[in-house]
């Protein structure tokens, strides 16, 4: 089969990672896979095609704006691609009808907003895929995207060579609350036994001048005195080529998501990057949510419930976490690799 | 008929005016004109509407390409209105193979992001008829229209005769006019031409008085144009403080002609891309509109075919400081080509002309 992506092509966040795993995937299972563009230097190993008529879907991956789809590009695919040749990733979960978590995190603010969206995903495409195994929304098609690329696996090295304790990747989006209530408390109950915390990503030094415009100061809250109280270091985003070894430089990784993705069930790119990088890998989600993805080794690699345990145990007694780190890994290998999400991504392009 | 257009309005650049005009010319001839999007409070006060099915044409007007609709309202007009009754105005020349004169150009991918296919197939995908405000469009499937037009009611001082303007003109004090030159646009692929421009006026006494220039980027070369390695957005300082330039940040529509005739002189100067291709804009005719003695700094070709033939003299076709020179001493002739140019665009160039040819083309009439 041949699948176009339509992607906003960021190189530091977004999807763009998972898009030249799918590329490489596809190519050693015969299927080909290529991204709406002409060829980009800065991203080698992503095949790129501008004729969407010569494939037999388009795939709209879309996350949190639409504003990126230049109208010229929009109005040759949709003259010259079927509708029913159509579909759309709606990888932030926006399809859904209003989500509002305890009046922090929202995938709407408003029902016009709402709409908007699924007009736009509804004209685009002719199905909607989203990355969870649960969709609230009977017309929308469970599809994990995402995936693990064991072949990105860090080789292992002596924890003690690191030189950070703590590596937290993410950006400042919906997260501060939960690291707030949760992450944070227990940080500064043992913050004299860790060394360096580091949490790389953007808007960890303040919120975007452009968000208050947008209504979103509350997206992008930060206490950058707690940070600084803490000695927590702040650093920019790293590309997508440098996610797995800038998580390697950490003895132990957190993964937070937001909550509105926790509610949604959506299974995010960084679910699968933490276990390529050589690291404790620490996700702050439920247990279940954890064996469900993970394996039943998932439980014993997250957060919740027991932050300051977990935390002081990976830092102090890594190898105490190698053989569920291991386990997890081999159940991605069978489970979510890149390979699987082709043929599950052919399958429900032909269902 | 129900003719809806599409644009990204900005009360300081691109097409507001016409489209303004455009909306009055259909009131006042009975036909329903708007604008796609939802209801503003933002000038100009225009009629709005997201319901395209009830229109007979679709007409974008495009200068960007985000002059297209964000989905899902690009889908709507694309599914909601048959291709045959979507047309474009292309006011930049996009729809042409690459073109570059001097340091200008039609398409630059590091600008915009598009290589010059995608223009041309973007446009085909949108649309079966395309229209240039060309004379002489490069394609053969393109169509003439001229879009931008003259406005006879918005001439600031209607003189009846030269020897009227000459003295309003001559006598007018500082209050009144206290630039010598003025100039609307934004830096943007006129700086040769206007360093030309203040490079002759300098030689001028020193009582020729101070120059403003109003729009975006002339207090500085903008960053991004310096990232971007674009020439023809420069700005040379110790020439402003030599020729007394007073930069001014852009002006909206609305106050252009008043602005504009506050100078004595007011030059109307052209993109390279623009000259080369005939395209014309619309400083073309609303410098007329101001109580000022325009420069045209415009080919022959296109003053004669624009402006009629009583224009020329008004054309800056030797040196700058002989040409103002001249019309220091003796500015009745050249009020007489203004006022006969004014004249001669009013009986071919006003926005009800303009309408009618629309209406001709959007009907298969033309």
């Amino acid at each position: 089969m041949r699948i176009l992506f339509v992607i906003d092509k960021r190189i530091n966040a977004g999807s763009i990672r998972a898009v030249a795993s799918y590329v490489s995937a596809a190519d050693r299972m015969g299927h080909t896979i290529a991204v709406y563009g002409s060829p980009d230097s800065s991203l080698p190993k992503v095949r790129f095609s501008v004729e969407p008529d010569r494939f037999d879907f388009v795939v709209f991956i879309l996350e949190s704006k639409l504003n990126w789809l230049s109208g010229l590009r929009v109005a040759r695919i949709l003259r010259t691609v079927p509708h029913e040749r159509r579909v759309v990733l709606d990888a932030d979960g926006l399809y859904n009808d209003i989500v509002s978590l305890g009046d922090y995190d929202r995938n709407h603010a408003s029902i016009a907003e709402r709409n908007r969206w699924r007009e736009a995903c509804d004209r685009l495409g002719s199905r909607i895929f989203q990355p969870t195994l649960t969709p609230l929304d009977p017309r929308i098609k469970p599809l994990l995207f995402y995936g693990y690329a064991p072949e990105e696996e860090a080789r292992a090295e002596d924890p003690s060579g690191k030189t950070v304790d703590i590596v937290h990747l993410s950006h400042n989006w919906w997260r501060w609350k939960e690291l707030e209530e949760l992450l944070l408390p227990a940080v500064g109950r043992m913050r004299e036994r860790i060394g360096e915390i580091c949490f790389l990503g953007l808007w960890w030094d303040g919120c975007p001048p452009w968000a208050a415009a947008l209504g979103l100061t509350e997206a992008f809250r930060v206490d950058q005195a707690r940070l600084k109280s803490l000695r927590i270091t702040v650093r920019p985003p790293v590309p997508f080529t440098q996610v797995i070894s800038a998580m390697s430089s950490g003895k132990v990784n957190i993964m937070t998501q937001r909550p509105l993705f926790q509610r949604l069930g959506i299974i995010t790119s960084k679910y699968f990057e933490i276990f390529c990088a050589d690291t404790v890998p620490l996700a702050l989600i439920g247990p279940e949510l954890a064996q469900s993805v993970y394996g039943p080794a998932g439980r014993d690699l997250t957060l919740n419930g027991q932050i300051e345990q977990r935390l002081l145990a990976a830092l102090e007694t890594p190898e105490h976490f190698r053989g569920s780190v291991q386990q997890v890994r081999e159940h991605l290998r069978t489970h979510h690799s890149y390979q699987t999400r082709v043929q599950q991504l052919v399958a429900a392009l032909e269902a | 008929m129900n003719i809806l257009f599409i644009s990204k309005l900005s009360q300081f650049a691109r097409s507001v005016l016409p489209i303004s005009k455009y909306v009055e010319m259909g009131k006042q001839l009975g036909h329903r004109v708007a604008l796609y999007g939802e209801q503003t409070n933002e000038p100009p006060q225009l009629p709005y509407s997201l319901d395209a099915k009830v229109f007979d044409v679709a007409i974008f007007v495009v200068y960007e390409s985000w002059d297209f609709p964000d989905m899902p309202y690009l889908a709507q007009l694309l599914d909601g209105v048959p291709r045959e009754r979507r047309f474009i105005i292309d006011c930049c020349g996009r729809y042409n193979d690459t073109v570059r004169v001097e340091h200008d150009f039609n398409h630059l991918e590091k600008m915009d992001g598009h290589q010059g296919w995608e223009w041309v197939e973007g446009f085909e995908a949108v649309a079966d008829t395309i229209l240039q405000p060309t004379r002489k469009p490069l394609r053969t499937n393109v169509r003439s229209f001229l879009w931008h037009a003259f406005d006879p009611a918005s001439v600031a001082k209607p003189y009846q005769t030269e020897q009227e303007a000459v003295e309003a003109w001559s006598n007018s004090d500082r209050n009144s006019k206290p630039y010598a030159m003025t100039y609307v646009g934004h830096n943007w692929q006129r700086w040769t031409q206007i360093r030309g421009l203040l490079e002759g006026v300098q030689p001028l006494s020193a009582d020729f008085g101070p120059i403003a220039i109003a729009g975006s980027d002339w207090e500085k070369r903008p960053e991004w144009a310096a990232q971007l390695g674009l020439q023809g957005v420069d700005v040379d300082p110790e020439l402003f403080a030599r020729a007394r330039v007073q930069p001014r940040p852009p002006i909206p529509f609305q106050e252009m002609i008043a602005f504009m005739s506050q100078g004595r002189f007011s030059p109307v100067v052209q993109r390279p891309l623009f000259n080369e291709l005939g395209f014309v804009t619309n400083r073309i005719f609303a410098t007329f509109c101001a109580d000022t003695i325009p420069l045209l700094m415009l080919s022959k070709e296109l003053v004669e075919s624009i402006y009629g033939p009583s224009a020329e003299p008004l054309r800056i076709d030797q040196d700058v400081k002989d040409h103002i020179s001249q019309i220091l001493r003796n500015p009745a002739p050249y009020w007489k080509a203004v006022l006969d140019t004014r004249k001669y665009l009013a009986v071919h160039h006003t926005f009800q002309h303009r309408f009618q040819q629309l209406l001709g083309i959007l009907e298969g009439k033309a």
